[in-house]
């Protein structure tokens, strides 16, 4: 462990040094399909990515829930593999295996032992390639996938509350649609639309694979040619990305259901991250998140829960690196005796006087040194060097630009902190959502 | 608010976080301070940045009576401010630095735990120190503290979890120190006082018997240069060593129902465990593995969800502790097919009974298990939390490089005898969350 000499890392804050200065070596095959690969040889271990440019936001209406359920189909199945068997297979290697969904990707994961990374692409790439889809299948999968629904957010009061909120605050966005997929979309799913969302996505222009760990690009390079580099080419349409209208004016929506307590949230859409476009604007937006609700000090938790007693806890969250859109959040959870009218105009008030007055030198420098920090201890974890290449690389930012983002954040300035919350942070262009607790039996 | 669905659950509790090792690791360095404070250290010099966890005897099974959420409170009180910083100045000082300190409790431990930039440590390490050692004991922070934490527990009774384990201590530890979930709940939180917390940090809150791991950018000479002007004034023993406590009584054959009026049931089978100390430990982990510990190729998996579709997901794990500790097995369905869902499990525990398990079988969860060791050591953080139980429960140091031997070594009786030991039906109890039962 004591010769991990390949990840170099730099933390100078003042200078714009760089904080990742692990290579990331990419490849492009002629088929599409893209490799992306950053060495570490301190253990020999590897994480394996697969991710695919598709996700919830490309379902066709009525089909909400159809990238997640296709997920779920990767592992049952495939010309050369029987139902399950992929996942004993890298469980025998002494591996773990599984997948996720959002709305802007699909990604595939292995972490292996470094020796077994070979096997494990080819597998990947087979039944990318050969994926078996059959209907009995199909239908223990989609109850599989209900359950899932169920227990997410059915019977999670907080959880169906964002679902509401979400769907009331964008009009045309497909994010205004849970990646679960509606209950009623589901109950509609056949495994015909498994099959052409199989045809339509799973081709090798829109799929990218992402190696971290203790292997040789050269070696990986080779392997992906022999896998990957061999399916067929086909053409892919471009990502339906629309462009939501601006907000009109505040909405509202109340959400009654069985609670113990209440919460209230509030949702903005506003820009997400296009290098050399808004660079400042989207930086400027992850600060100012940040000031509000990042650390320890964050402004929201000082004066709305410590100081003025209006909430137990409070949170915010801006994510600048998905596609088209973010739909910034602030959100309160009451106690017995704290009100949802006198929370929100706290937090109203909170957010208007960082505005007015910006934040102190000390504050600022605070949240930016928490910022670049973050992106020091995420080097400690494969599994997110892996996914953070991944998702930047699959929603079109490219897999090299976090430290153009850093030094992004090096740059913003109070005066910036100030402007994105008065253009973007603003109640004329938020829905507001109430989860009011309804009393019946049982009283959950 | 966006949230990203998986295949599967990434299951994180006591076994799999505490249980489950690495291989082709660096070793331990071991260092003991004058006043009995055990460091352990792995070197890792690849991130410049450095995690430590501070592990003492003062887990929630050290709560005064009725007064479950004392050590949670207590930990998040030492991390809330100290004498010398009241709890802004405090939080100014932390986060001018990006100094990450955190604390929490669990059954049996209660920890104080830090990551900081190599660049920072020193001065992380000081305010780890302070944190530990100098509590501010703010009245009005206690109430502030107390007040959310009702709250908090409040709400996550929206959560058929929380229910569920509220029932399973009640069930499994009735009168017991492993009776009451760690953080409380309303009833006993409002109880508790400020004074409570100054006990039960007076009584356990001492170097001996508590664990220092450490895992960075960092060696034990400049860590021991930092440390031992930090904490080498702390003196003394807890008042309760970890082994100071009594056998819980067995239960078999319970079963308990808490109405929620949720569209899926929450089932839980439970019975006591393996203790961390049992000679069959491995053997119980890979049999434990093979019924539902293993993810997607375990029996649980395959029989209920794989085969029949009926749930997202159902697992088993056992909690090793001092004593034994729960064993369950938890699903959760469509109201209507919970029964049947169960039926299926008890048929698995029964077949795992009658017919026992093949040498393939064990050989898959083996090779998994044994396969898997270097990437269950391959950050700080999990290095930490693995050196800080071998520590705490005094296990020896090779212990973590010695973990695929053991698991090898165990043979297919040993496995038989663990799954003739623990899988009879007869023998769990079963909680069940949800409507009421219409049929």
């Amino acid at each position: 462990m004591r010769y991990r000499f390949l990840v170099l890392i730099f933390v100078s804050l003042g200078l714009a040094a760089p904080v990742t200065a692990a290579e990331v070596k990419q490849k492009q095959f002629s088929n599409g399909i893209k490799l992306i690969v950053q060495e570490d040889h301190a253990a020999p271990v590897a994480m394996v990515q697969v991710w695919l440019k598709v996700g919830g936001r490309d379902e066709l209406p009525g089909k909400t829930g159809l990238a997640h359920v296709f997920e779920h189909m990767m592992f049952k199945g495939s010309k050369k593999l029987a139902a399950g068997e992929y996942s004993n297979r890298i469980a025998a290697m002494g591996g773990n295996d599984n997948a996720f969904t959002s709305h802007d990707y699909t990604a595939y994961f292995e972490t292996v032992p470094s020796a077994r990374v070979d096997e494990v692409l080819s597998m990947e790439a087979e039944r990318f390639g050969h994926l078996a889809l059959k209907d009995e299948d199909f239908q223990k999968e989609i109850r599989v996938i209900m359950e899932e629904r169920r227990m997410r957010t059915d019977d999670n009061p907080n959880s169906r509350m964002f679902e509401e909120l979400s769907a009331a605050a964008l009009r045309l966005h497909p994010y205004r649609n849970p990646v679960i997929g509606w209950m009623q979309d589901l109950e509609k799913l056949t495994i015909h639309d498994v099959r052409a969302f199989y045809k339509t996505h799973y081709v090798p222009a829109n799929a990218t694979v992402v190696v971290v760990g203790d292997v040789d690009f050269k070696h990986v390079q080779k392997v992906v040619a022999h896998t990957f580099g061999k399916l067929k080419k086909r053409k892919v349409e471009p990502r339906f990305n629309p462009v939501e209208p601006e907000p009109l004016g505040a909405k509202r929506v109340t959400v009654e259901l069985t609670a113990r307590l209440p919460m209230l949230a509030v949702t903005i859409p506003v820009p997400v991250w296009h290098p050399g476009d808004n660079d400042r604007e989207a930086a400027s937006l992850a600060v100012a998140t940040h000031i509000l609700a990042g650390g320890r000090s964050a402004i929201l938790n000082r004066s709305i829960v410590d100081e003025q007693r209006k909430a137990f806890s409070v949170s915010a969250g801006y994510d600048p690196f998905s596609m088209g859109l973010d739909l910034w959040f602030a959100y309160g959870m009451l106690g017995p005796k704290q009100q949802a009218d006198v929370f929100e105009q706290a937090l109203w008030k909170s957010i208007r006087k960082l505005e007015k007055d910006g934040p102190s030198k000390a504050i600022l420098a605070a949240a930016k040194r928490n910022m670049i920090a973050d992106q020091v201890f995420a080097q400690d974890s494969l599994y997110l060097r892996a996914k953070q290449i991944g998702s930047m690389e699959t929603v079109g930012i490219g897999a090299d630009q976090m430290e153009v983002w850093l030094t992004a954040i090096r740059g913003v300035s109070a005066a910036d902190v100030q402007q994105v919350l008065k253009r973007w942070i603003r109640p004329e262009r938020s829905t507001t959502g109430l989860l009011k607790p309804k009393n019946d039996s049982g009283g959950a | 608010m966006k949230r990203v669905w998986m295949k599967g659950v990434f299951v994180v509790c006591g076994l799999l976080a505490w249980g489950n090792i690495a291989q082709a690791t660096a070793s331990i360095e071991e260092a003991r301070l004058e006043n009995g404070l055990r460091v352990l250290l792995m070197e890792a010099h690849d991130v410049p940045m450095v995690v430590m966890r501070l592990t003492l005897p003062a887990g929630s099974r050290f709560d005064p009576e009725r007064k479950g959420g004392s050590a949670s409170l207590l930990a998040g009180m030492l991390s809330d401010h100290t004498a010398k910083h009241d709890y802004r100045a405090w939080a100014d000082m932390l986060d001018a630095e990006a100094i990450r300190l955190g604390a929490g409790a669990d059954r049996e431990s209660l920890n104080l735990s830090l990551t900081v930039l190599k660049e920072a440590m020193d001065t992380g390490v000081a305010a780890f120190a302070e944190a530990a050692l100098q509590p501010g004991w703010s009245k009005k922070r206690f109430e502030i503290m107390r007040s959310d934490s009702i709250s908090a527990e409040k709400k996550s009774l929206e959560q058929p979890g929380t229910q569920a384990a509220m029932l399973a201590a009640s069930l499994l530890f009735s009168g017991h120190p492993y009776g009451h979930r760690t953080g409380g709940d309303v009833e006993s939180l409002s109880r508790i006082r400020l004074q409570d917390l100054k006990n039960l940090y007076h009584n356990q809150f001492r170097p001996e018997g508590s664990i220092l791991a450490v895992s960075g950018d960092v060696t034990m000479q400049e860590l021991l240069t930092v440390l031992k002007p930090a904490f080498g004034n702390w003196k003394g023993s807890p008042k309760l060593a970890l082994k100071d406590i009594n056998m819980p009584a067995v239960v078999a054959g319970r079963s308990l129902h808490k109405d929620m009026p949720t569209r899926q049931a929450l089932v839980q089978l439970l019975r006591l465990g393996p203790a961390r100390h049992d000679d069959d430990f491995f053997a119980a982990m890979l049999m434990n593995h093979i019924l539902g510990g293993g993810g997607f190729s375990s029996r649980l998996m395959t029989e209920v969800r794989e085969k029949r579709g009926l749930v997202y997901g159902v697992y088993s794990y056992f909690v090793p502790l001092t004593v034994p500790g729960p064993f369950a097995i938890t699903l959760q369905t469509r109201a209507d097919q919970a029964d049947h869902a169960t039926e299926v499990v008890r048929d698995v525990l029964r077949d795992m009974v009658s017919s026992g398990i093949s040498a393939r079988e064990l050989d898959a969860a083996k090779a998994n298990l044994s396969g898997s060791f270097a990437h269950r050591m391959d950050s700080n953080a999990k290095r930490v939390g693995l050196m800080s139980m071998v520590g705490f429960y005094g296990l020896p140091l090779d212990y973590l490089q010695t973990w695929p031997e053991k698991i090898q070594a165990a043979s297919l009786a040993d496995v038989q005898r663990q799954v003739q030991a623990y899988l009879n039906p007869e023998q769990w109890n079963q909680i069940r969350i949800g409507p009421a039962k219409t049929q």
